[in-house]
């Protein structure tokens, strides 16, 4: 019974930790949907966006920027303006890569795309290990006070709460631009079928750029706001979210974004809620067996084309 | 001037060809009826036009201008759109959602042009909203015609548009490809179903093995008892 | 002269690393070179091997251990063989769930399957002493040979003494060849292997799986027995590398870095190319010691030299892919057999 008594808090966290595998998976599913394979170096994205972040946040403190934190929150302006530099300097590097490597190789297998995207994965980890090291770097030093909410008897912290926004503001922008911007439907609609959109005279090209910048964008925001719930980083952050990602977009089906929002959620509250039952050292394997059963029973997906 | 010519196409997949030295033309206003066995390079001669497929020798000549070797998406900005006979709408958008990409390189409000499409189609009109992975087979065929006929071409590419589908549905749409040939748009059209191209086609062109065998009017390839024989089985 | 035993030594040990990397490459390429697996989770059956062989081969737990079984101390051979059952076992039930999926899939399950595989053994303590790992694995013939060394050395009190440094290392020289012998032995039946009827299906199912399936030879049955074969191969491997260790542990087997270097010797030697497989071992293997001594001239700290030499693989991979990806060697064509016709 006391197990019980554990389950709401835990579907908080799980609801925190589901929202940032969300943002990542729908960046591993767009990309799978149009350029056709699994990128293992998404994960490392999110922590490329989290440490050029924290670069950024040191040089505006420098600089002199105020960062006296906003509110509850336990950052400031300073941290926010790294932020969102951070996300556009993530989505230029990942647009650099693939202009000069993912494109040059468009025309193999997605086997060798996966294996190059592996390539890519060990060396930018390496890269950020090579500048910062491996050890932890703190995103924020000081404990912050949970608020209790009243009823329900769960904790959370002012912090988290904005993380939950984030996600939720970052998911809602991505769904207008799918569903009501012109090049949102031309990334629909080469998803579908990248030759029928070819013929129809969509530039590819253009579809396939913005296919990196918006998942980029939302792996370094996922990488930062999981830098802000575990209060530090270190350079294998993206690798230990990775399997847990894969998993959510398999749930949800590989190839749809709102699959992999779904997918994401699920994850995130079964991982929380299984450390109920089982040892905390198994929680990355709930979220494997979780999706080899996916795969068995129907590998398209909760929401996946009967393709 | 022809609207389009081929000359002497030879062109394949690969090390296989499956094109050997063919040639035809296309007039302005003109409905062209392409027919012959399977296998025959009618899908593959509709490719290598549009810029699916390079040819190894030949030319493809469209308004005067050589368009050989051409990338499909340059080819649809001179004024010519193209069909496939299979995976040709977008599943996951809706009816209007896919014309609206055929209008993609249009930078100009296209609602006009789209009132055109659905006065052509009305049934389109109705279900704008219905996502079309969820549509028959017929509606499908219509819509994919509909997406190609957004950009207003010169010259529509047809393959085998009356494929998988039942009697009644074929004659509806081959009904609808006359009246968007009232519409001043060229039409090439490859076809099994040899007997209901040639009537509504002006001329006709039969292939086989890959080379040219018959051209004449349509009439007349209709007439003809050796070409009924041979190949007008479907 | 110091230098030159020194040299020597360090050949023989880099050799026996990169001949059991070697055997891992040749398992890798039954999977991937010939029957088109995109196996990610090579350090899983490199890792089961190892505790295999060190549990089955090794000694009870002490006083010390948090192992409640194990350690039965049998001869090496066993362990060896034992390995290769495991791992074959292992193969067998990670294959049969998930080798009908598409190659994308398959990846993120072996990956998966790598990371579950390293949880239980960090995680089991009661089988695998957790991260404290499992020590003093024994050397096949190690007393016999320290002894009858010693004995020579104490008769012969006047060689020089880089003589007695080489003959005091003796026992790495016999390891070298026992690692050469097994390698080579693996390597003529890979060989045979290949050439023969199974080797020609799982061929054609790497080409075109669907035309294969078609032709009437049942697909999945073939992938299974490839996956068992290649990971038998790697669970030997990952005994000789127990016993040469002495101690494994969890961090032995990290995921991505055993299993990233062995692809790189694969692709780089020319998947599908038994001989290429070896020679990308050594090849890359050599890079890899290389760089340890580059990056000692430079300024770095240990983290940052580790950091750039597997920058300077990755690299080296994206450049494989880029301009080579058939690898140094290429895959071996077949051989011509008067009956064949042109399609």
């Amino acid at each position: 019974m006391q197990i019980l008594s554990r389950i709401p808090q835990l579907l908080i966290y799980g609801v925190i930790s589901g929202s940032i595998l969300s943002l990542g998976g729908i960046g591993v599913s767009l990309t799978y949907s149009i350029l056709g394979f699994a990128n293992f170096a998404h994960g490392d994205f999110m922590a490329l966006g989290a440490y050029i972040a924290l670069g950024l946040f040191t040089l505006t403190a420098g600089l002199g920027i105020p960062s006296t934190p906003l509110g509850p929150l336990s950052f400031g302006f300073g941290f926010i303006l790294s932020f969102i530099l951070a996300m556009g300097l993530t989505a230029l590097t990942v647009v650099l890569i693939d202009r000069f490597l993912f494109k040059r190789l468009r025309h193999t297998s997605s086997i060798i795309l996966m294996m190059s995207s592996i390539g890519v994965a060990l060396g930018l980890r390496n890269v950020l290990q090579f500048f910062w090291g491996p050890q932890p770097h703190y995103y924020i030093e000081k404990i912050q006070l949970a608020i209790v909410i009243p009823g329900v008897g769960v904790r959370i912290k002012p912090d988290q709460v904005f993380i939950i926004i984030a996600a939720i503001v970052s998911v809602g922008l991505v769904h207008y631009f799918l569903q009501h911007t012109k090049m949102g439907k031309a990334m629909r609609a080469t998803a579908d079928n990248m030759a029928l959109a070819r013929v129809t005279g969509i530039n590819t090209e253009r579809v396939i750029l913005w296919t990196w910048v918006i998942g980029a964008t939302l792996a370094a925001t996922a990488g930062i706001l999981a830098g802000i719930e575990n209060k530090f980083i270190t350079p294998e952050l993206g690798w230990q979210m990775l399997l847990s990602i894969f998993a959510s977009v398999v749930l949800g089906g590989l190839g749809n974004p709102y699959g992999a929002i779904l997918g994401g959620m699920i994850i995130g509250l079964s991982e929380e809620v299984s450390t109920a039952f089982i040892s905390t050292g198994y929680k990355p394997a709930v979220a494997f067996i979780i999706m080899i059963i996916m795969l068995l029973i129907k590998p398209t997906g909760l929401l996946g084309k009967r393709r | 001037m022809s609207l389009l010519t081929g000359d002497g196409i030879h062109s394949g997949y690969g090390d296989m060809e499956v094109l050997h030295d063919v040639s035809f033309r296309i007039e302005e206003k003109e409905i062209i009826s392409i027919i012959g066995p399977n296998g025959a390079g009618k899908s593959t001669l509709l490719k290598t036009i549009f810029g699916l497929l390079k040819p190894t020798k030949g030319s493809v000549t469209f308004k005067g201008n050589s368009i050989t070797g051409l990338a499909p998406d340059r080819i649809v900005r001179l004024g010519m759109a193209y069909v496939p006979q299979v995976e040709n709408v977008f599943p996951s958008l809706t009816v209007h959602e896919n014309l609206e990409m055929g209008a993609f390189i249009l930078t100009d409000d296209f609602s006009a042009r789209l009132e055109d499409v659905y006065e052509l189609f009305p049934l389109l009109k109705k279900r704008r909203r219905q996502r079309v992975g969820k549509m028959s087979g017929g509606e499908r065929q219509m819509v994919a015609m509909g997406r190609a006929l957004m950009l207003d071409p010169e010259l529509l590419l047809l393959d085998e548009p009356s494929a998988a589908l039942a009697p009644k549905l074929a004659e509806m749409i081959f009904e609808r490809i006359t009246a968007i040939n009232e519409t001043s748009v060229s039409i090439l059209i490859v076809e099994q179903n040899a007997k209901e191209s040639l009537k509504l086609a002006d001329r006709g062109y039969v292939l086989a093995s890959g080379q040219n065998r018959f051209e004449d009017t349509g009439e007349n390839l209709l007439a003809n008892e050796e070409i009924g024989q041979l190949y007008l089985g479907g | 002269m110091d230098t030159i035993v020194g040299i020597i030594n360090y050949i023989v040990f880099f050799a026996i690393t990169a001949g059991t990397y070697g055997i891992l490459s040749l398992g890798l390429n039954i999977q991937w070179g010939y029957t088109g697996l995109f196996n990610i989770g090579i350090a899983g059956f490199y890792a089961v091997g190892a505790y295999t062989a060190a549990l089955v081969s090794g000694p009870p737990p002490g006083a010390w251990d948090g192992r409640i079984f194990g350690g039965f101390e049998l001869p090496f051979l066993v362990g060896l063989l034992a390995a290769a059952v495991v791992c074959g076992v292992v193969a067998l039930l990670v294959g049969i769930p998930t080798l009908r999926l598409r190659a994308d899939y398959l990846a993120i399950a072996t990956i998966g399957i790598a990371e579950t595989i390293r949880l239980v053994l960090k995680n089991e303590s009661w089988l695998t002493n957790g991260v404290w790992g499992l020590q003093q694995i024994p050397s096949p013939f190690y007393d016999p040979i320290h002894r009858g060394v010693a004995r020579f050395l104490g008769g012969h009190p006047d060689l020089s003494p880089w003589v007695h440094d080489l003959i005091f290392k003796s026992y790495n020289w016999f390891y070298l060849l026992l690692v050469l012998g097994i390698l080579f032995i693996l390597y003529l039946i890979m060989q045979r292997l290949v050439r023969s009827p199974w080797g020609r299906a799982v061929k054609a199912i790497r080409e075109d799986e669907d035309a294969a399936a078609m032709s009437g030879k049942n697909t999945f049955s073939f992938k299974i027995q490839a996956l068992v074969l290649g990971a038998m191969i790697m669970g030997i491997g990952g005994s000789l590398y127990a016993h040469y260790a002495r101690f494994i542990s969890p961090a032995s087997f990290k995921p991505l870095y055993g299993t990233f270097l062995v692809w790189v010797m694969l692709v780089l030697g020319g998947s599908g190319n038994n001989k290429g497989a070896i020679l990308g071992s050594f090849v890359v293997w050599g890079i890899w010691a290389g760089t340890d001594f580059l990056t000692g001239y430079f300024p770095f700290s240990a983290t940052q030299a580790a950091s750039l030499r597997i920058i300077i693989i990755a690299i080296l991979l994206e450049v494989i892919l880029l301009c080579r990806p058939q690898g140094l060697l290429q895959r071996e064509k077949r051989p011509p057999t008067i009956l064949k016709k042109k399609a």
